[in-house]
């Protein structure tokens, strides 16, 4: 397992296609929404480093993520395409551990792009305010709101091809990304700022920014939502809720893949 | 003038995934909007269901088809070696896609019609011009798409930067409304527009824009050592 | 078809030299280009079929030069190409696989692309099979597949890459048959790293190493380059230091070696009849020491 995971890991960091394609993605982003650029990133919170680095991760993570999950979506399939799946079947590695390894190297390095403009960002901000502190924040929110939904959306996108063909998946992803997690949540039926929603609002407003604005609404239920009863008002304990609810989602995804798998084989 | 033998091979390597996918939601969407009195939705609501499906999903389907089309060819290495050139069959096949994405939209286009629900959003031409609704952004998606597979040779890359590309234009609906220019390049004019003067103009910028990608997806789809040298991701 | 090549060169990103300074007649009928792997072989093939250009030099494909455009269409319109990895629809069977090629190749004709694919198949002997999906098929079925495909314009220039790479000893016999048989009036250009493809079915052949062209001649005179110098030595001992060992073969309770060396490699050293084989390793082994890495 450590060995596929090596070699996905080294092979998907080496791939000029996807820096080229972050890159490419991560300019046109910042040239729209120019809020990057400034010092607090549009939350004009001064001197408050959690709060700047808590608007870097929802910046960074309502979007980056469809890049991610475009990526990834091949690299399980690809495989069977390249004609190496019958090769790798033969080696002493286990479906399972292979499937893991390939799914920790892949993910790590498709979510590494993300986390250099996250952390140099992050410096920046650190260097230019003097707030040294603005770094363990920047890692808090790294590690907790983008993080958790990295894991989960990195299982779906991997395995997801399996089952349909990587570009109806890509569609159907990039749509379940804006409905399940962008979109107003009073607008449509949606599981956008739910339990289920992988975007971290439930870790930001729960545990690690807790003090809101008494005159506006807890984060959680939507006046006139669908389905509130899957947003329950923000606290550290739905916070965790939230984090065990996407650690548990990846690991189902990776559960149900290798069924799959071993039924393929047999 | 291909034979018609030609173009039902086309069919066949568009694949089912590229076919398919924009008939399906055509279908689903226009049955939602059926059904979505007895199901209690709003006009409004339904509208703006099936509107989207043919400004925002349905490009969406032919972006990442035009995006995916190079990187399927197993028999890519010996259709380089032939007298007519790749991008031929690139382009037929890129045309089947697109007949399939144009009848789905044209479907739900006269649902919307029919319904009467083009009435709900009386500052933005229905009928014949109308139909720019689905055209424009369909085009431009398919043309970046297409540019972006010619231009990085990787599927994987190409269809991020279409995804990236039409959720950032969702996603900072208010800050490309702001701009002039700006908004002539907004993908989803007609249902998220704040300018409805603007509409037409948005229209054929999006498609002139088109011009330029599609014309540099050609040229380096002629060069067949660019296309060789790209692996399928 | 002849094909000249003058000064031929080409180099990869990285300054990777894959062919240096070639200079090369082939003349019409079936012709073999020998090598290593890396040696170049396949570099040469798909410049020949216009995949890349090369980065000097030129050549003339019947008096066509391939750096212009018009040249490499003419070239290209005559070409029947099978490339190393011949990539297949597998949701394809093999007749409608053929059809859809003969199409992209200008067969527009029903009727004639009809005829051409049922007289294919009969001399690839896939008849029986043309109707079953390509993804069923053997390695060797989908090689036969593809000289088929490439047949079908009935070209001139026949280009083939490695054909009995993992074939069968049957299929590779077969195939190679096949080949000889094609040749006639056409150019066959065999590439492999398999000597005995080569030693079955050309009476010439040119030999790449490391991209640059070692021999070219007739199948003979490469034999000979192994003449006085081929031996074989039967011992229980430890096999000889001297020289190159060919081949290993037990025989009662030693060893009979084949070994190639300038001078006798043992004092029981026989001298014997050397083969193409043979040639091949010797030239290598000379070419080694005059241009070592």
């Amino acid at each position: 397992m450590i060995a596929t995971m090596r070699y996905e890991f080294h092979m998907q960091l080496r791939s000029r296609a996807m820096w080229v394609v972050y890159a490419l993605v991560f300019t046109v982003y910042v040239a729209v929404d120019r809020s990057f650029f400034t010092l607090y990133l549009g939350r004009g919170v001064e001197g408050e480093p959690k709060t700047a680095m808590l608007a870097l991760g929802t910046m960074v993570g309502a979007l980056m993520p469809v890049a991610y999950g475009c990526m990834v979506a091949d690299r399980l399939v690809r495989d069977t395409r390249l004609g190496v799946a019958g090769v790798l079947d033969t080696t002493p590695t286990g479906q399972g551990s292979r499937l893991i390894g390939k799914y920790l190297g892949v993910c790590a390095a498709t979510a590494a792009p993300i986390a250099l403009v996250f952390f140099g960002r992050a410096i920046v901000f650190a260097v230019a305010e003097g707030e040294p502190t603005a770094l363990g924040w920047a890692s808090t929110t790294f590690l907790l709101t983008i993080t958790p939904g990295l894991i989960f959306i990195g299982a779906l996108t991997l395995t997801g091809p399996l089952l349909i063909s990587p570009m109806i998946f890509r569609v159907l992803f990039v749509v379940y990304w804006f409905w399940g997690n962008l979109i107003y949540p009073a607008m449509m039926p949606t599981i956008s700022g739910s339990i289920f929603d992988a975007t971290g609002g439930y870790m930001e407003f729960g545990l690690l920014s807790p003090e809101r604005d008494p005159n506006v609404i807890p984060y959680g239920p939507y006046p006139g939502a669908a389905l509130n009863f899957l947003r329950p008002v923000a606290s550290p304990t739905v916070a965790f809720l939230w984090l065990g609810t996407m650690l548990a989602l990846a690991v189902a995804v990776l559960a149900l893949a290798r069924l799959h798998l071993a039924r393929k084989a047999t | 003038m291909k034979p018609l033998a030609l173009w039902s091979h086309e069919l066949r390597r568009a694949g089912p995934a590229a076919l398919l996918a924009a008939p399906i939601l055509a279908t689903l969407t226009s049955l939602f909007a059926v059904f979505s009195t007895e199901l209690g939705t709003r006009d409004g609501v339904t509208e703006w269901f099936l509107l989207g499906a043919v400004e925002m999903g349905i490009p969406l389907v032919a972006g990442m088809a035009a995006a995916s089309l190079l990187g399927q060819d197993r028999a890519l290495e010996l259709q380089l070696t032939f007298p007519r050139r790749y991008r031929g069959t690139v382009l037929r096949r890129l045309t089947v896609a697109f007949g399939a994405v144009a009848g789905s939209s044209l479907i739900c286009s006269a649902v919307l019609l029919a319904a009467g629900w083009r009435n709900l959003s009386p500052d933005y031409p229905a009928s014949l011009t109308g139909q720019l609704t689905w055209l424009a952004p369909t085009l431009w998606l398919a043309a970046l798409g297409l540019f972006a597979a010619a231009v990085l040779r990787s599927t994987a890359g190409a269809t991020t930067v279409v995804a990236f590309v039409w959720g950032l234009q969702q996603l900072t609906t208010a800050i490309l409304q702001e701009n002039h220019v700006t908004r002539l390049l907004y993908l989803f004019d007609t249902t998220r527009g704040t300018v409805p003067e603007d509409w037409l103009w948005n229209r054929f910028t999006l498609l002139a824009t088109a011009l330029p990608l599609l014309a540099v997806a050609w040229y380096l789809l002629g060069d067949t050592e660019w296309v060789k040298g790209g692996g399928s991701e | 078809m002849r094909i000249e090549l003058t000064d031929l060169t080409k180099t990869y990103k990285g300054n990777v030299h894959a062919l240096r300074g070639l200079n090369l007649d082939i003349p019409t009928g079936m012709y073999g280009l020998l090598g290593s792997n890396g040696a170049g072989k396949t570099t040469l093939m798909r410049i020949l079929v216009g995949l890349i250009k090369p980065t000097s030099g030129t050549v003339r494909i019947g008096g066509h030069d391939i750096a212009s455009g018009e040249g490499k269409l003419a070239v290209q319109r005559t070409l029947g190409y099978l490339p190393q990895n011949l990539g297949v629809y597998p949701d394809l069977t093999a007749r409608r696989f053929l059809d859809y090629i003969a199409l992209l190749k200008g067969l527009d004709s029903r009727t004639e692309r009809r005829r051409r694919i049922n007289e294919l198949l009969e001399v690839v002997a896939l008849t029986e099979e043309a109707d079953r999906k390509l993804k069923g098929f053997s390695g060797g079925m989908v090689q036969r597949v593809g000289i088929a495909q490439a047949l079908l314009t009935d070209p001139r220039l026949l280009v083939v890459d490695e054909p009995t790479t993992g074939l069968d000893p049957e299929e590779r016999i077969r195939f190679r048959n096949l080949l000889s048989q094609l040749a006639g009036d056409r150019t066959v250009l065999l590439s492999t790293h398999i000597v005995d493809d080569v030693a079955q079915t050309c009476r010439s052949l040119a030999v790449l190493a490391k991209g640059r062209l070692v021999f070219h001649g007739d199948v003979g005179a490469l034999v000979s380059r192994a003449a006085h110098q081929v031996w074989t030595v039967t011992t229980s001992g430890p096999a000889p230091t001297w020289g190159r060992v060919v081949s290993a073969l037990p025989e009662g309770t030693g060893v009979r070696y084949r070994v190639i060396a300038a001078s006798p490699p043992d004092p029981t050293a026989r001298p014997t009849d050397p083969g193409l084989e043979d040639g091949y390793l010797a030239l290598m082994e000379s070419d080694r020491l005059t241009h070592p890495v």
